[in-house]
């Protein structure tokens, strides 16, 4: 093959790549880079009101110092960290069972049932908050009617529950979601296997530890990573929360914290440094994890 | 293999019971999208009282000249567009990492991957202030470019083309004397279509019900998708108590085709699917 | 083919890209004003939140076909209102005009983000308003704001359940005690009030009503004073009340406290003129069962009253047509029957001179049992500190106590230990903005 040819074909795949490429430079990597040089500004002023003018200069890593020296920050990271040690197992744990039990063959209408988990995935995070907000306000919620019925005071919006009624909408959001996925793999396991194992002797549940669990475990590694990133990412549900419950503050979620920096307070450079702190902490968390789920198959 | 009768009765009670879980705030959104201001804070919750549903139906669509169905129009809009198009380079990209080799290809397809791991609201902010500097905040484009690039489609995408096209496929195009674009276009994308459909509808859902990015980018009401409007409606609503049945008409009327859309969505799944012989 | 080699061409690949983006980044324009002809016709936007803004638009808008103004309605200032309002300053996108409340002037002077009117000759029309109120926008040599409206307090209350229970209406802090714990004897379900732990705007009034005073300036040097005795009582006073079980601690402002309200669960409500549309709006039940009193007092015989919110129109950077938008403003708050629209809408008292009397907050309201209220308010008005000043961080100095208010609910620490954190943290925000500040 002549030299100019071998080089057309070599170009043919960066041509495939090329738009996706230029747009995750420009859209993934640029941002981050630019998150990082911005999150390293300080800015003078003069006159009690900046009116004598500002201007910016290399702070260093001061603003990274700022963040993690502002309790109610790092009490955000704490809390997401707590939220995602209690989330992840009881989604991946739940959507694993829903999926389970639906493959199994005790379960009547499975499509049926399928659909109705799988519908709150298409309402949004803010509208499914919207929605359990209502469900969760004193004098408002025919629930909390029907408890304090019963001779139940629960005060769902208070500092130490409010944290579990975000959780309850996040699964109810999202586990017939990673049900889904489950259920997928589920499916996709040659029926052969099953008839081996049958013959074999084996009853539904060792079916379901020896054959289907080990199966569908790529699928589970899938929901779990995505469900560390979701969850350390939560912001929607407390906003949206916020004016009902005293106990979410601005600073309840780093994203939360990130966003009310840039766009309430207008301290860019604290919240570059809080969204790199939290994307840095993301990566490493789920990277990590995949690194043991590696680890563990060899 | 045949389940006793009690445990499929226990079975179907306890799904029962699940499903009335993820049922019933459908219920009462359901319930409440029937009645009056009042009635929402003076009446119970799981039954009707008044019924206006009309009436506040007409309200959704009607207030501030009909801005509730502008919404629906941008939510399809960024939807459909960022999925359709994300889709198209992401099986071009899935396809370039699968089915050739070349030198880079191990470090871009480990930076993709990397860009799955990178939480999408992080990025949010330094791209508003990008931009903005470039004058596209605030704009149909601050919100459909960052929806156009999607990692995690770009691996499914790799790894279903890897099991899903053959190579002798591609040889057989290549004798025929065919070029790589009418190659890719006319022969990849066909075998491709069962991922492809489930990659749109991953990005579908995930821009449909997005609510970070387009309020970071977003101060124009006539450009908001239908989660930032229901949401600026619930902010007015201590000074306009109206709001709050708006509110909830608007998102009554906003799950409802979601409700269709997801059936539809779960025969396109099963389409792409091994049947197994499980009974389902 | 090296992993090293890879490695550095991604490297330079990103450098090339982060360049880029820093490049992107640096071309701040500055927007153009532009000089209307005459005869031409144009279309100015403004961003409210005040209920009955849009018929005086409405109204501005008949009378002046050539200068057409563009409503759009946002979300209140602290509840995104501003955020947009800042974000759309960043972008170049700001409208013309905005809602700008007194607290957070000087939060948007530090970002440059206002007009100077002085240079448009707004400083002919300075005695058309209220001294205090214009002084709020007038800063060095420039004026920044229009004054619209403000927020003189009173105490909403619940006159048939009073009268009901045998109780007085408190007229001091003390009584306001007492009859908090009467109430709850009488009904074991109802509450004088709440003490809503996340909105530290309303604190922050008492607190001046009791005579704090926050913040100074002396020379460039910002003066923070928050932890002052008259704040530490104030603060003890409701962390006594909490401690007791004597109010609730639930939010202000929300569905929740309209069901209290409703339900006659929250049977006062120490707040401001402003307060009366929003009763009437979300407690249609209790019509002709609420009536109004002066705020209770911490010395008997005293007359202090407070402000709570309080609004301006502002010319936003970039409005292209500075003086039509000027023009606009000084309608908008000075016009008497503009005047009449927004207080049909409950904006608050008006800022221009003598528009009280003949106006229409001059009548009796059949919700509150056909009581001149704004007779209450009026007085209320002439009693409060105008000496009192913002800082350029306030939105950040109401978080900072919020946080230990919740603290304080959630069982960490108590109000005053609230107030004194939130002293430590003012002054840090104030220094981290490149500002000097010295602590009182």
């Amino acid at each position: 093959m002549p030299a100019t040819a071998r080089r057309r074909k070599a170009l043919v795949p960066w041509a495939f790549l090329a738009p996706f490429c230029v747009l995750f430079l420009l859209l993934f990597i640029a941002p981050i880079g630019y998150a990082v040089y911005q999150s390293m500004i300080r800015v003078e002023r003069t006159g009690p009101m900046g009116l004598g003018g500002a201007r910016e200069v290399f702070g260093g890593l001061e603003n990274y110092s700022r963040a993690l020296s502002d309790p109610a920050f790092v009490d955000s990271l704490g809390r997401v960290l707590l939220f995602a040690a209690v989330q992840v197992p009881l989604m991946i744990v739940l959507a694993t069972v829903l999926a389970l039990l639906l493959d199994s063959a005790s379960a009547r209408w499975p499509a049926m049932f399928r659909a109705m988990f799988f519908l709150p995935y298409g309402v949004p995070g803010v509208i499914a908050t919207i929605i359990w907000g209502f469900l969760y306000v004193p004098g408002v919620s025919p629930i909390l009617d029907a408890l304090s019925w019963l001779g139940l005071e629960v005060d769902l919006l208070g500092p130490s529950t409010v944290l579990w009624s975000i959780a309850n909408i996040v699964t109810w959001a999202f586990a017939g979601y990673n049900m889904l996925v489950i259920i997928a793999q589920l499916k996709a396991i040659p029926g052969e296997l099953y008839e081996a194992a049958i013959v074999d002797g084996a009853g539904p549940l060792r079916l379901v530890w020896h054959v289907k669990l080990p199966l569908v475990r790529p699928a589970i590694v899938l929901t779990t990573v995505f469900t560390i990133i979701g969850t350390l990412q939560l912001f929607a549900e407390p906003l949206v929360l916020k004016p009902l419950s005293t106990a979410i503050s601005f600073t309840y979620s780093p994203n939360l914290s990130a966003f009310n920096e840039a766009f309430n307070t207008n301290n860019q450079a604290l919240a570059a440094a809080e969204a790199v702190l939290l994307a840095l902490g993301a990566f490493v968390l789920s990277f990590g994890f995949l690194r043991l789920v590696g680890r563990g198959r060899r | 293999m045949r389940a006793s009768l009690r445990s499929r009765i226990l079975v179907t009670a306890l799904l029962g019971v699940l499903a009335l879980y993820f049922l019933l705030p459908v219920y009462w959104l359901l319930v409440a999208s029937t009645k009056s201001t009042g009635d929402l804070f003076g009446s119970s919750g799981l039954w009707f009282a008044d019924f206006r549903l009309a009436e506040n139906l007409v309200n959704v669509f009607t207030y501030d000249d009909g801005i509730y169905l502008r919404w629906v129009a941008n939510s399809v809009l960024y939807a459909f567009v960022g999925a359709t198009v994300s889709t198209l380079l992401s099986a071009a990209a899935g396809y370039a990492l699968a089915k050739f080799a070349f030198r880079g290809r191990e470090t871009v397809f480990n930076l993709v991957l990397g860009g799955v791991l990178v939480p999408a609201t992080a990025l949010a902010l330094p791209l508003y202030l990008m931009l903005s500097n470039v004058g596209l905040a605030n704009s149909y484009w601050a919100v459909l470019l960052p929806s156009l690039v999607n990692p995690f489609g770009v691996y499914l995408l790799r790894i279903y083309t890897e099991a899903a096209v053959p190579d002798d496929l591609l040889e057989a195009g290549r004798i025929d004397g065919a070029g790589e674009a009418r190659i890719f276009f006319s022969v990849v994308l066909r075998v491709l279509t069962p991922g492809l459909v489930t990659v749109f509808l991953f990005q579908f859902v995930g821009i449909w019900n997005n609510y970070f990015l387009p309020l970071v980018m977003l101060s124009d009401p006539a450009l908001y998708p239908i989660t930032l409007g229901l949401t600026s409606w619930q902010s007015f609503a201590d000074r306009q108590p109206e709001l709050y049945q708006l509110t909830i008409g608007g998102a009554f009327v906003s799950v409802v085709p979601l409700m269709i859309v997801t059936a539809v969505l779960q025969r396109f799944w099963r389409a792409g699917l091994t049947e197994g012989s499980v009974k389902g | 083919m090296t992993r090293g080699s890879n490695l550095r061409r991604l490297l330079v690949a990103m450098l090339g890209v982060v360049s880029f983006a820093a490049v992107a980044c640096g071309g701040d324009q500055e927007p153009e004003t532009q000089q209307r002809e005459p005869g031409q016709k144009i279309t100015l936007t403004f961003w409210s939140w005040v209920p009955g803004v849009d018929k005086a638009v409405d109204l501005w808008n008949s009378e002046n076909p050539e200068v057409q103004v563009k409503l759009e309605k946002i979300p209140a200032g602290n509840q995104g209102g501003y955020a947009k309002m800042h974000s759309a300053l960043k972008s170049g996108e700001a409208p013309d005009l905005a809602q700008v409340e007194y607290q957070v002037i000087p939060e948007f002077l530090l970002e440059d983000g206002l007009v100077d009117l002085a240079p448009l000759g707004v400083g002919d029309h300075e005695g058309d308003f209220v001294e205090w109120q214009w002084q709020q926008g007038a800063f060095g040599d420039g004026v920044y704001a229009v004054p619209q409206a403000s927020g003189p307090m009173a105490m909403f209350y619940r006159a048939d359940l009073f009268e009901k229970w045998g109780i007085a209406p408190p007229t001091t802090w003390a009584e306001y005690e007492q009859a908090a714990r009467r109430i709850r004897q009488a009904d074991p379900n109802a509450y004088i009030s709440t003490f809503p732990p996340g909105n530290s705007a309303w604190f922050t009034s008492l607190a001046a009503q009791a005579g704090a005073r926050w913040f100074d300036i002396s020379g460039d040097t910002w003066q923070v004073d928050m932890d002052t005795p008259e704040t530490i009582e104030v603060a003890e006073y409701w962390d006594r009340m909490r401690q007791d079980g004597l109010v609730k601690t639930d939010p202000d402002l929300q569905n929740g406290w309209y069901a209290d309200l409703q339900a006659g669960r929250i049977v006062t409500w120490v707040g401001a003129q402003w307060g009366d549309a929003i009763l009437m709006g979300n407690a249609p039940e209790t019509a002709g069962k609420w009536r109004v009193a002066p705020i209770p007092q911490w010395s008997e015989g005293e007359q202090r009253s407070a402000n709570w919110g309080g609004s301006s129109t502002a010319l936003l950077k970039g409005a292209s047509y500075p003086e039509e938008a000027l023009k606009f403003a000084l309608w908008l708050n000075t016009d008497p029957e503009s005047i009449d629209l927004l207080i049909a809408g409950g904006y608050g008292w008006p800022a221009a001179k003598g528009a009280f009397s003949g106006s229409a907050l001059d009548k009796p309201y059949e919700f509150f049992s056909g009581q001149k209220i704004n007779e209450v308010f009026a007085e209320a008005d002439q009693n409060i500190d105008k000496s009192w000043k913002w800082i350029p961080t306030t939105t950040a100095m109401y978080e900072n106590l919020n946080q230990g208010f919740r603290a304080a609910v959630a069982g960490q620490g108590s109000f005053a230990d609230s107030v004194r954190a939130a002293q430590t943290k003012t002054v840090a925000d104030l220094k981290a903005k490149g500002l000097r500040v010295s602590e009182g």
